[in-house]
């Protein structure tokens, strides 16, 4: 059972680290602003969250656990707002958006 | 005058054009030209760009520069390295105790902590009350620093025109306007937290890590996160610069006022005449409670008015 447990931590921890490691990827390979904001967004969160989740299963069942899933809550809460500002902020002052990307018009 | 026009218009000695260079004028002059003039159709520009940027290197003898630069860089890396590696090498084992940095001071901090100071956590003890005053010239260099940031960034009559005036004015009518709904209700969710924990950890910093400084700037973000989500006029209803002045210095007014009670009580800061408490609860521990607030407000209000001056120009 515990090896068992300490398997499963391992392996959550091993995924995050891939996902990590695409978003690494990514973040050098595109060029443009919006693509590469993606690929770091995709580590924000999925990436923490399996690092994180790997760690709680390691740790156990105590008060840490609750701490680390504070630590996700508020990852998953503060890191999409924050690309959603960069994003606009990316909107609203780049003249030529239009070539990058599509635009819907209201 | 006509001196100096002279030498301007003589030919530059190698010292002028190392000044240049050092100042930039000569890379930018070089440099410029180098950018590709308008990028109307991105895709077509992205297979030359890199074309066009080699050869213009090519043509400014960038290109040879480039090489040199490159291999000194490795080089300098390499020697810097082997330096530090070098030193490491020479330095004395970690932890063990013929170092020098083990001696009498840290037996007695660690032997003699709980029992003089009151305190759980031995750090707290240690910068609030065998080296209060250390501490006490840490906030105060925080507050001189964001006094002089006062002094140079606010905005008063004497450093504005009427056209920033109206940039300004302008500025709060859409800051007014317009309210981001995404930032502003996840904001509201996380700044009463952050608040609590900030206050928590001040509060605790001399039962668990924590203490003044970690506490204060958890408290100072969520400020600056209320004066980011939710504009400047909402944040000066409760928050101005009086009130920055009256904190912030009342809280080091208070720091002073318990730590150099101790000189008119013969001058012996180690002897308390305060009572320590049991060690562990929430009320003990002489004057590092009251110390941590202090300290805590003062970091709080200094990252806040960091962020408002040198964002806005005000507070």
């Amino acid at each position: 059972m515990e090896n068992v447990r300490i398997v499963i931590g391992l392996v959550l921890i091993a995924l995050g680290m891939f996902v990590y490691l695409t978003a690494t990827f990514g973040l050098f390979r595109f060029h443009y602003v919006l693509n590469r904001m993606h690929a770091a967004a995709l580590g924000d969160t999925l990436g923490i969250l399996f690092v994180l989740l790997g760690l709680m299963v390691l740790v156990g069942w105590n008060f840490h656990t609750l701490r680390l899933g504070l630590i996700i809550c508020f990852l998953w809460l503060a890191s999409p707002v924050s690309s959603h500002l960069l994003a606009k902020a990316e909107f609203v002052t780049f003249k030529h958006i239009k070539t990058e990307c599509e635009v819907v018009e209201k | 005058m006509s001196k100096m026009a002279r030498i301007r218009k003589e030919k530059k000695t190698p010292w002028q054009k190392f000044c240049a260079w050092v100042n930039g004028d000569a890379a930018e002059q070089m440099l410029l030209p180098a950018q590709p003039p308008k990028e109307s159709k991105k895709k077509a520009a992205k297979a030359k760009r890199e074309k066009t940027t080699s050869n213009h290197r090519k043509d400014m003898g960038l290109g040879q520069f480039d090489h040199i630069y490159r291999i000194c860089a490795v080089l300098i890396g390499i020697a810097i390295v082997s330096v530090l590696m070098a030193v490491v090498l020479k330095l004395p084992l970690f932890g063990s105790p013929d170092n020098p940095s083990v001696n009498e001071v840290v037996e007695r901090y660690v032997e003699k902590g709980l029992e003089e100071t009151g305190a759980v956590n031995m750090v707290a003890g240690m910068i609030l009350d065998y080296r209060a005053f250390d501490t006490f010239g840490e906030s105060s260099v925080l507050f001189l620093a964001v006094t002089c940031v006062t002094m140079l960034l606010m905005r008063d009559r004497n450093n504005t025109d009427k056209k920033e005036d109206m940039l300004t004015a302008q500025e709060h009518v859409i800051e007014g306007y317009e309210e981001d709904i995404i930032l502003t209700k996840i904001s509201r969710l996380i700044i009463p937290c952050a608040l609590v924990y900030g206050i928590y950890v001040v509060l605790n910093g001399h039962l668990s890590p924590g203490g003044g400084f970690s506490g204060g700037t958890i408290m100072g973000s969520a400020l600056i996160l209320f004066a980011v989500s939710y504009g400047m006029i909402r944040m000066s209803r409760f928050f101005t610069y009086a009130t920055f002045r009256k904190v912030t210095s009342s809280a080091l007014m208070v720091y002073a006022a318990s730590k150099a009670y101790s000189f008119f009580t013969g001058a012996n800061h180690l002897e308390s005449h305060i009572p320590l408490g049991t060690p562990g609860a929430i009320l003990s521990s002489g004057l590092i409670l009251v110390l941590d607030i202090c300290v805590g407000i003062v970091v709080a209000c200094t990252m806040y008015g960091f962020y408002a001056l040198f964002t806005k120009g005000e507070l």
